[in-house]
């Protein structure tokens, strides 16, 4: 009895520090990402070794912290790295706004513009707040590189 | 040789536990740098420096902080930094940045963010970037563990003052 305690909390914790590290396949839902990502029974694949934005580039989806509900997590493309300027918001034909994105942080947005709450909302986002970068997608059983 | 290399796998399967525990329970952390003193590292002509005990757990919701804490995060300007810093406001407040080259001369912190300065005037805190995330946040400081002289709770500000 105690024995099986013992194994289970050692695979628990094993599968734990996996998932927080190394890779981590989840469901997703929303359709901010549409059409990359379906809005419903996608898995997304997740390279945590990319996690605090180490080596991720622009053009990477990411799966971040929600800076102003760090419990939830979303996943965005990175449209803005450090230093560049960025359009605030080009769905808008009138505006002409731009703004620099400051050190550590980067500017995310989701591919359906008109369905997504992103750094047109909240601003630059911190790069500590990146969890890993979405590698691939599966739907059922078919596995696609996005 | 059979037995010492049980004697391997039963300690390496109990590695992932070990950090398991310091990722969601608590951990041990030395502080470098002088910018939260003289709560933390009062004399930096000693060589010592302060190892703290750091709560990781019920960290998740905005009410788990509170005005005074102190608490260990992620830097917003080098994600690879890690600071420490009380915090001095919580959501929804409106602050008055100390400092005079931040843009606004007052504003209101957005949901879920923080307004964190270090107790010493030499310190790169929400003066120069603004309220941070709270999704930044590593831990939160309980308890001083070393140096023994000073093992206890983490002084408050108004404390050091008097």
């Amino acid at each position: 009895m105690l024995k099986t305690a013992s194994y289970a909390v050692r695979v628990g914790c094993c599968v734990h520090v996996f998932h927080r590290s190394i890779y981590e396949v989840t469901e997703t839902s929303g359709e901010s990402m549409m059409p990359t990502i379906n809005y419903k029974d996608d898995y997304v694949h997740v390279n945590k070794f990319n996690k605090l934005g180490r080596r991720c580039q622009f053009g990477d989806i990411v799966v971040v912290a929600k800076p102003t509900d760090p419990s939830q997590r979303v996943c965005k493309r990175i449209t803005g790295m450090p230093r560049d300027f960025v359009l605030i918001d080009p769905s808008d034909p009138h505006s002409h706004d731009m703004i620099q994105v400051p050190d550590g942080h980067i500017w995310v947005t989701g591919d359906n513009l008109s369905h997504s709450i992103d750094s047109r909302t909240y601003g630059p986002l911190p790069m500590a707040l990146i969890k890993g970068r979405v590698v691939a997608a599966s739907l059922g059983f078919s596995v696609r590189k996005v | 040789m059979h037995a010492s290399l049980k004697t391997a796998l039963f300690t390496l399967s109990w590695v992932p536990v070990f950090i398991s525990v310091q990722q969601v329970c608590g951990q041990l952390i030395w502080i470098q740098g002088r910018s939260m003193q003289p709560s933390l590292n009062p004399d930096s002509s000693l060589g010592t420096r302060d190892l703290l005990l750091i709560q990781k757990y019920g960290l998740r919701r905005a009410d788990s902080f509170s005005k005074g804490d102190v608490v260990i995060l992620h830097s917003p300007i080098d994600p690879e930094k890690i600071l420490v810093k009380r915090i001095t406001a919580l959501q929804n407040e409106t602050v008055k940045p100390r400092s005079s080259s931040y843009p606004k001369k007052q504003l209101k912190i957005p949901p879920n963010h923080l307004w964190i300065e270090g107790d010493s005037i030499h310190s790169v805190d929400s003066n120069s970037f603004g309220p941070v995330s709270s999704g930044l946040v590593v831990g939160k400081a309980r308890w001083i563990v070393y140096p023994f002289n000073r093992y206890g709770p983490i002084p408050s500000k108004s404390l050091d003052m008097e």
